[in-house]
């Protein structure tokens, strides 16, 4: 055996940095933990892999809903364009008879303009920008009723909350008026559309958020038990870290390091899932909005939303390991 | 250095450990701990290296009573004991190097300095060929001074052994034995669990006798 070389004990080494040496010692400590948590990730490539993956999807939903009702936020209309009336006469009305009808209706004092759509004309349009050009090939004859669009003339100058009431009344009467004419089939004013719209996106909004709270659980549970397994393997591991003089905040440490990285890698996949399903979205739906002659730019997560996705999920991940750090990791020492 | 004052140990479930065991062990002593298996040895380096709490009695290690050591402030009075299991208690998915590091890790030591001190630690086992070994890899004895480097790295005040010599043939034994008696030589208080009787003789060092659970002189 070689000569022995007594060296000082560790705690009595002289310190070199005076009081930055515990600091030292303690970043140390930090950095290995940072580095063995993710030689644990790599170690295991598909375990992984399986588990970023469903964290993914998990953040994908909420994120994805909430993306797709910030997109239909902003379409946000100008009022006046929603103080028009569609008409829809009877199936079979002669065009003679929808152009005296289109006159006599100009001719009332609340009308401002008519404008009148015919079957074969709706028809051509839509087959042109629908993208359901073989759908309308398809059939056999037009199933398209004459249209009328009315833009009211607009007696209110404000563009408040009364106004719009203001205006909103005056439709309602218009609309009376327009359902009682005989070739009339059906009236309607789009403000009610937009009301709707509007009803439909503040439901969304509240299942966004609902879903959003309920992933964010599943996040943290994926986690959790994700590293209670690791816990498990890892039991001789740690039961020697112990018996060697680590504290529990050493021996904690990269697991909650561990869960940190999957709730990160988690928002990493959402993001992607949700870019990339946008992406692949975008040009049918651009082609959809050209046949509402609208234009509209889509709004993607975007680099604050995806780091605040990253960290959101990195927190929930760090918070599930926590979690199971704090129920599987007691009793190291005896009480 | 080591102190026990009527101390008994009681699983539960099972029959008494140690009953009523009083000695001392001075800085700087080094005894063996000998008496049938199931004598309560194990038991009692388990108490001194703060793995168990007695049911009864105090145990005091450098002066300190081991009863009064928050769960907090057991890892730090931990480091200053090494301890060599029967079962090595190596890390079978770790080198030999980082096994050996373990301590000097945790004590957040440079690596540099963590370098050369796993070199000389196994150097004084006479294992420095075998540093990027797995532990599996390794025969019985030397996974056991795998153990040993392991124990003494950070060189602690107290080291204790459970049956070091159990899988080693008497060549590597009689070597063992000389370094612990060194390291003794050194400063370092050592007490060693054995029953290998002829080896103790020789060394004529103090010896504690267990005879169920009961320490018969000391």
């Amino acid at each position: 055996m070689a000569n022995i070389r007594r060296q000082q004990p560790l705690s009595r080494r002289n310190p070199k940095g005076g009081l930055s040496q515990p600091l030292r010692a303690w970043s140390r400590r930090h950095v290995y933990s940072f580095f063995s948590s993710l030689g644990a990730l790599v170690r295991s490539p598909l375990g992984t892999l399986m588990t970023v993956a469903v964290l993914g999807i998990a953040l994908a939903l909420p994120l994805g809903l909430w993306v797709g009702l910030k997109n239909v936020q902003q379409v946000n209309p100008a009022t006046d364009e929603f103080s028009t009336l569609s008409v829809f006469l009877n199936a079979g009305t002669k065009t003679a008879e929808a152009n005296k009808l289109a006159d006599e209706i100009l001719s009332w004092s609340e009308v401002d303009k008519v404008t009148s759509l015919s079957p074969d004309k709706a028809l051509a349009d839509f087959r042109e920008n629908s993208g359901f050009a073989a759908a309308v090939d398809a059939l056999t004859e037009n199933p398209l009723p004459w249209v009328l669009e009315i833009q009211i003339l607009d007696s209110t100058e404000s563009t408040d909350e009364n106004g719009e009431l203001q205006l909103k009344q005056q439709l309602e009467l218009l609309l009376e008026r327009l359902q009682a004419l005989p070739a009339v089939d059906f009236a309607q004013y789009d403000l009610k559309w937009l009301e709707r719209l509007q009803a439909l996106m503040g439901l969304g909004a509240t299942i966004s958020r609902l879903l959003a709270i309920l992933f964010a659980f599943a996040v943290i549970f994926v986690v959790g038990n994700t590293i209670r397994l690791d816990i498990q393997n890892r039991k001789e591991e740690i039961e020697v870290m112990s018996l060697v003089g680590a504290t529990e905040a050493f021996i904690r440490r990269p697991f909650l390091y561990t869960g940190f990285w999957f709730g990160l890698l988690g928002g990493l996949v959402a993001v992607l899932l949700v870019s990339l399903s946008l992406a692949l979205i975008n040009a049918p739906l651009q082609r959809l909005l050209l046949s509402y002659q609208s234009q509209f730019e889509l709004i993607t997560p975007g680099f604050s939303g995806g780091i605040l996705v990253l960290a959101g999920g990195g927190l929930l991940g760090l918070l599930g390991a926590a979690l199971a750090v704090r129920r599987h990791l007691q009793n190291l020492n005896p009480s | 250095m080591i102190r026990f004052e009527r101390v008994s140990k009681r699983y539960p479930g099972s029959v008494v450990a140690l009953s009523d065991v009083s000695f001392h062990l001075a800085a700087g002593e080094m005894a063996f701990l000998t008496g049938h298996s199931g004598a309560g040895k194990s038991t009692l380096l388990r108490l001194i290296g703060l793995l168990d709490r007695p049911t009864g009695g105090q145990v005091f290690l450098d002066g300190r009573n081991l009863a009064k050591v928050s769960r907090r402030k057991l890892p730090l009075l931990r480091r200053k004991v090494g301890i060599i299991f029967q079962d090595h208690k190596l890390l079978s998915d770790k080198t030999v190097f980082d096994n050996v590091a373990l301590p000097l890790i945790i004590a957040g030591v440079r690596y540099q300095e963590i370098r050369k001190r796993v070199s000389a630690a196994l150097d004084q086992v006479d294992l420095l060929r075998k540093v990027k070994s797995m532990p599996l890899a390794l025969s019985g004895g030397e996974q056991q001074r795998v153990g040993i480097a392991r124990a003494i790295i950070s060189n602690p005040p107290v080291l204790l052994a459970d049956e070091p010599t159990g899988n080693l043939d008497p060549d590597l034994s009689a070597d063992l034995m000389t370094l612990f008696c060194r390291l003794n030589e050194l400063g370092t208080t050592v007490l060693i669990a054995s029953h290998d009787i002829a080896l103790i003789q020789q060394l004529n060092r103090r010896v504690l006798v267990l005879e169920q659970g009961r320490m018969n002189n000391g």
